[in-house]
């Protein structure tokens, strides 16, 4: 599978604080990868770093193989924190300097404000344009040249949630045409719904990374109750199926492994003579899941 | 990419309502200046305004008067990068695929196209003036000291190529105004101050301002009508910086172009090593 970027031991600091520490990972060709962290874990930081506007620290990176090119940064799309425009312009002519830039046609300013529901404004100035209008225009500006790879840092701040679907749509279709998209978020829903891959991020530090479906995964937990409660409790802490038990008020929790469900645990229970009195299924959280990992 | 990063300029500077006022106001002042003298009516023994107007004088006047307002091309420099930074599009700019080297070459071509544009403002001027006063039309007359001209543009690249450098480091529009301004005076009088006039002519606001010198003729009646009873001069104008200081021509403007080579070279230097 082609690589497209390559992170190997990056760091960087902004005076005394390690914003990235020794940051490692690969990103191939058609995955839709996210960087998910609370704020302040380095999302940011180590997207600027990637994109050539800081310079690292320590480790390095390559675009397609190489070290960042001309020829790589025509084939990304970025958007980097806040949506960086010439207040005094157009939305059509700093689009302009985007394709400009881009070696784009004209025609393809004008379908990326159509993606991004903003024809109707390209001779609006950009300072006049409300936070949410500002963010799809970033978004219009990513889609300059119909790059290869698109880079988003959090690129639903600031929407409000007709936005935040519409944008949720247009990374989808994006995703779809096949195209790399590398996605910096603090909102696990929007990482969970979009991503293939996940990074998460802690204090500048990698935690964890792999496939979304491994790495936040929805365990079934059931709360139980029954005749002896602390006999139970140690016959389910040795049973295979259970991943791991804990008490809580008159509850026992217990989270089960994958594929076993609750009605496996009521029959299991009653096989080895325990009539359960309460039986409640719950799904545990990504959120509480996502918390679990960071404050690991 | 000359073409490329020349349209990206032009989109970013003609749009920007404070180009246009400036470039407005520094046009009119301009015209302003040489039309009001032609009209003052003075003359004293061996000089008339008459002759300011005429070739080959006019090629030493024209550019002399437009260098005073020079300082407003290099805050039109000053304003148009600070504003990269304020608005972070030097960053954005970087991120939608410029290289760092090609933001310093996009405004080395800001600069170059505003010192071609005043160039060709002053040589209309020059000609137009020259033409309606002058006595003598030959072409060593007319065309004599056009040179001077050139000279006049390797200056407005020293003032905005400094404005630049100076808007690099500063990374604020008012701070670097404020500083472009001060480093005119008093921080390198006082820095020139320190040293032995030999050495205070090799100073770069020095060597720049005098690329165009007051012309000699002015020089020369300024100091006849302010004389001591002893008739020496009352007034060190040479040590205040208002006379031609005998630093030879070619030296003066060679000097001139390594300063703008140096700022350049600093400007690209720490927009490669800063963060933007």
């Amino acid at each position: 599978m082609e690589k497209i970027l390559e992170i190997n031991n990056l760091s960087k600091n902004y005076g005394s604080l390690q914003a990235v520490r020794n940051i490692s990972f690969s990103i191939n060709k058609g995955e839709v990868y996210g960087l998910l962290g609370p704020n302040g874990s380095g999302k940011t930081t180590t997207l600027a770093v990637i994109m050539g506007v800081l310079n690292a620290n320590g480790g390095d990176f390559a675009w397609f193989g190489q070290a960042l090119q001309k020829e790589a940064r025509q084939k990304i799309g970025a958007l980097i924190e806040t949506p960086n425009f010439y207040p005094y312009l157009t939305l059509f002519e700093n689009l302009q300097i985007v394709a400009k830039i881009k070696n784009a046609s004209e025609e393809s300013i004008n379908n990326a404000l159509g993606v991004a529901n903003l024809l109707k404004r390209k001779h609006t100035n950009f300072g006049t344009l409300s936070l949410g209008m500002k963010q799809r225009m970033a978004i219009a500006s990513v889609l300059i040249g119909d790059p290869e790879v698109l880079v988003l840092d959090e690129p639903t701040n600031g929407l409000d949630p007709e936005g935040f679907a519409e944008v949720r749509n247009i990374i989808q279709l994006q995703a779809a045409k096949g195209k790399t998209i590398i996605l910096a978020s603090h909102i696990l829903d929007e990482v969970e719904k979009v991503c293939s891959h996940v990074a998460i991020l802690k204090s500048g530090e990698l935690i964890s990374n792999g496939k979304v479906g491994e790495l936040l995964t929805t365990e079934d937990i059931v709360y139980i109750q029954g005749e002896n409660q602390d006999e139970l409790f140690t016959v389910l802490d040795s049973i295979d199926m259970v991943s791991r038990v804990s008490r809580l008020e008159d509850d026992l929790v217990v989270i089960l492994k994958k594929p076993y469900t609750a009605s496996e645990l009521n029959k299991l229970c009653f096989e080895k003579g325990f009539v359960l009195s309460k039986i409640i299924l719950k799904k545990q959280s990504l959120e509480a899941q996502f918390l679990e990992l960071v404050k690991k | 990419m000359i073409k490329k990063l020349f349209q990206i300029e032009k989109i970013k500077a003609l749009s920007y309502p404070a180009f246009k006022t400036l470039m407005i106001i520094h046009f009119l002042l301009f015209f302003l200046v040489v039309l009001v003298v032609s009209q003052v009516q003075f003359s004293m023994s061996g000089f008339s305004i008459k002759k300011l107007y005429q070739f080959p004088n006019i090629w030493e006047f024209f550019p002399w008067v437009a260098s005073w307002f020079n300082l407003f091309l290099a805050v039109v420099v000053i304003l148009l990068v600070g504003n990269e930074f304020s608005n972070r599009t030097f960053r954005q700019n970087v991120i939608d695929g410029l290289s760092r080297n090609d933001l310093v070459r996009g405004k080395l071509i800001l600069i170059f196209s505003i010192a071609v544009y005043t160039f060709f403002i002053v040589f209309i001027a020059i000609m137009l003036f020259g033409l309606i006063n002058s006595d003598d039309y030959s072409m060593s007359a007319i065309f004599g000291k056009s040179y001077l001209l050139l000279i006049y543009f390797i200056q407005a690249l020293g003032y905005m190529s400094l404005g630049l450098l100076i808007a690099v480091i500063f990374r604020n529009n008012a701070l670097s105004i404020i500083m472009f301004i001060l480093y005119f005076f008093p921080i390198e009088p006082i820095i020139r101050w320190i040293f032995e006039s030999h050495t205070r002519r090799y100073f770069p606001i020095k060597i720049i301002s005098n690329l165009t010198p007051m012309p000699e003729f002015l020089t020369m009646t300024s100091e006849s009508t302010i004389t001591n009873s002893s008739g020496k001069s009352a007034l060190d104008l040479q040590e205040m910086g208002l006379t031609i200081e005998p630093l030879p021509v070619g030296l003066n403007v060679g000097l001139a172009v390594v300063y703008i080579i140096v700022f350049i070279a600093i400007t690209t230097y720490l927009l490669n090593r800063k963060n933007l």
